[in-house]
């Protein structure tokens, strides 16, 4: 070979390893002997304060249980529900500053004949593997910085697959937001790999490492649809089919320099980025802010929607939003006319991302309070209009089957009077603004109820989501009709123990 | 000068140039994972030929299980650096993802790995001197 062929055949060795890398370059910046110790500050709060219990580190997986039933099980209520989130926040003298650092942690609920036995494993990634062996953390995370960690050459090398999982297949795949999906066992939920999507395609190593969100969008028909963020503004489009081969996949410049996309939307013909009003500071060598910390809130800048087709993954129009921020959308349709419509759990600043970083040193601070219920309208000839309801919403889900059709109800979270985390599972009708809720009560903290529909007909089925009672210290599995939300769950099915606070989850239908 | 002093000279002088400019770079890579492969190694010196990609001196060598090693002589004393890359799939070229991340093995001199950002050519530079005739440097392949 020439000279030149090979000088042109590592090229990429000096600026693609920039690209790749700067996602969290500010994890790179030097160490400073931390005057805070966070594993302490949190530990004395807890003392103090019970209701932090859902963010507690948890040692050790949870071996196989059947629970305790109240109530009565629906007959047609059978599968596995399985959640995600992060449960190991401590190693050693160390404790995680943020609430997103987390490994990943499985629970499953598995139901069947009236009957629930749960189990929760932590996701076996290579960086757990290594850490779990040394007994420490040897990487530092987003926002915390170790003493002398470990290099850290690719993303995937920190993935902690922590926030979502969905079946795919036989398997599922354990979601982050930063690097790859991670195969896992659906039965015994033993890690397997970090999946390169389209190696046995065209796509060989392409794709290997890119960024996967954890909210893809799963169409009627099984597609899956995803996007990953880079940092330099460009965001990767998956189309996938419903056993995870890839059928098309684009970038798109989106110019967008929040650092931070969470979710995403989809219609039946196209798929919305909705860009928060999010910069990330530069970091400098007297800036020992980590990546998250680094986030800010402009409200200076629009929201930029990009519109991008499904059909070929390009972008065909923008619009452009009032200064807002949301971790979470429910869902998006679109009229004949092509008038989109959405809806967002809408923050008016990035507080929030901050105040999940002072809970792990035990500051009680409202996670989720401001955010509020705002729909979206999006009109062909370029303008946009929204109204923002008197309704506090997070984690809005709606029926599976109707992903990017016109929806009537949206099922969210909301919090009444508990000022940490959520008390209240509600349904919205969003044609006629009628609101069901249930409030748990002070005494527990609410995670993510999700819509089971077996008759695949809206307005019908069950919320089933987990709840951790402080005072008893267990988490339960609670089942609604949606029909009748303020009547209070239907059946409960209690842990002898709690669960971490986590993020979302998805059921498969046996 | 006579001819005496004049041999002696030259071989001096010969002595002196061997040393000045025989000077090698012994380059071992652990790691390797298949042996159905190529590795293509790198050589620069100074800075800017490194900034530039304007290498001194290249080769391409057999993988193999384990551990490779590769030389190479007649170095004028100065500054280098090293970098290579396993060319897994045979077709000559780094395979890079969507974004521009390496997808093949890597690796460069004093074993220096990227740290959410590239490597520094501080972090990988090397002397080679008059003083030994044979520099020894050490690197693991990333994968």
């Amino acid at each position: 070979m020439q000279r030149r062929e090979l000088l042109k055949g590592m090229g990429a060795l000096g600026l693609g390893s920039m690209l790749i890398n700067s996602p969290f370059q500010a994890m790179a910046t030097p160490t400073q002997n931390l005057v805070v110790n966070y594993k302490d500050l949190f530990n004395r709060a807890l003392a103090e304060n019970p209701d932090l219990i859902g963010f507690a580190n948890v040692e050790q997986n949870f071996a196989p249980q059947a629970l305790t039933i109240e109530g009565s099980i629906p007959s047609d209520l059978n599968g596995t529900f399985y959640r995600n989130g992060p449960g190991k926040h401590e190693r050693a003298e160390q404790r995680y500053q943020h609430l997103f650092e987390g490994d990943g942690m499985l629970q499953s609920f598995h139901i069947e004949n009236a009957k629930i036995h749960h189990q929760g494993k932590f996701i076996n990634t290579p960086k757990f593997q290594q850490e779990q062996q040394a007994q420490r953390f040897l990487y530092s995370a987003p926002d915390t910085k170790l003493n002398a960690p470990l290099p850290v050459s690719s993303a995937d090398m920190i993935n902690t697959a922590n926030t979502n999982v969905i079946p795919v297949g036989d398997d599922l795949w354990a979601l982050w937001e930063g690097g790859s999906a991670t195969r896992v066992n659906s039965q015994t939920l033993d890690y397997q790999q970090q999946i390169v999507l389209g190696e046995q395609s065209k796509y060989g190593t392409s794709l290997k490492g890119l960024p996967f969100s954890a909210h893809p969008k799963i169409a009627a028909n099984g597609d899956i649809w995803n996007f990953g963020l880079n940092p330099s503004g460009h965001i990767v489009l998956y189309h996938l089919s419903a056993n995870g081969q890839v059928k098309n996949v684009k970038i798109v410049d989106a110019k967008y320099r929040g650092g931070m996309l969470h979710d995403f939307l989809i219609t039946d013909k196209h798929l919305l980025l909705i860009l928060p009003s999010l910069t990330t500071s530069r970091s400098t060598s007297n800036n020992q802010q980590g990546f998250f910390s680094r986030i800010g809130f402009d409200k200076t800048l629009p929201m930029r929607v990009l519109v991008v087709s499904k059909s070929d993954l390009t972008m065909t129009k923008q619009y452009e939003l009032p200064a807002g921020f949301a971790f979470h959308y429910g869902n998006a349709w679109e009229e004949r006319d092509g008038t989109i419509h959405f809806d967002a759990s809408l923050y008016p600043s990035i507080d929030v991302l901050h105040n999940l970083s002072n809970v792990m040193q035990g500051k009680m601070s409202a996670a989720n309070v401001d955010a509020q219920m705002a729909m979206f309208t999006l009109k062909p000839n370029g303008s946009a209009s929204h109204s923002l309801l008197a309704i506090n919403s997070e984690f809005p889900r709606i029926c599976d089957y109707l992903v990017g059709s016109r929806n009537q109800y949206v099922y969210h979270l909301s919090s009444s009077n508990n000022s940490l985390w959520s008390d209240s599972v509600c349904s919205l009708n969003v044609d006629s603004g009628k609101q069901d809720k249930y409030d748990f009560g002070k005494d527990f903290l609410v995670e993510e109820h999700i819509s089971v529909c077996p008759k695949n007909k809206e307005g019908t089925g069950y919320l089933i989501g987990t709840a951790l009672h402080v005072p008893s210290k267990r988490t339960c599995l609670n089942i609604f009709k949606v029909e009748n939300i303020a009547d209070g769950p239907i059946a409960r099915a209690w842990l002898s123990h709690h669960l971490p606070l986590g993020f979302h989850g998805n059921f498969n239908a046996a | 000068m006579n001819s005496t002093t004049l041999l002696f000279a030259t071989i001096t002088s010969l002595l002196l140039t061997t040393t000045t400019y025989a000077g090698e770079v012994e380059f071992n890579i652990d790691g390797v994972n298949d042996d159905s492969s190529k590795l293509y190694v790198q050589i620069f010196k100074g800075e800017e030929n490194y900034q530039n990609g304007n290498a001194e001196s290249a080769t391409i060598t057999k993988a193999k299980n384990g551990k490779a090693s590769i030389s190479f002589k007649n170095l004028d004393k100065g500054d280098y650096a090293l970098r290579f890359f396993h060319d897994q799939n045979n077709n000559g070229k780094l395979e890079t993802n969507l974004f521009g991340m390496p997808v093949e093995g890597y690796g460069f001199s004093n074993n220096a790995k990227p740290n959410f950002g590239p490597v520094s050519y501080q972090q990988i530079k090397f002397s080679v001197s008059d003083d030994v005739s044979k520099v020894v440097n050490e690197s693991t392949v990333i994968y």
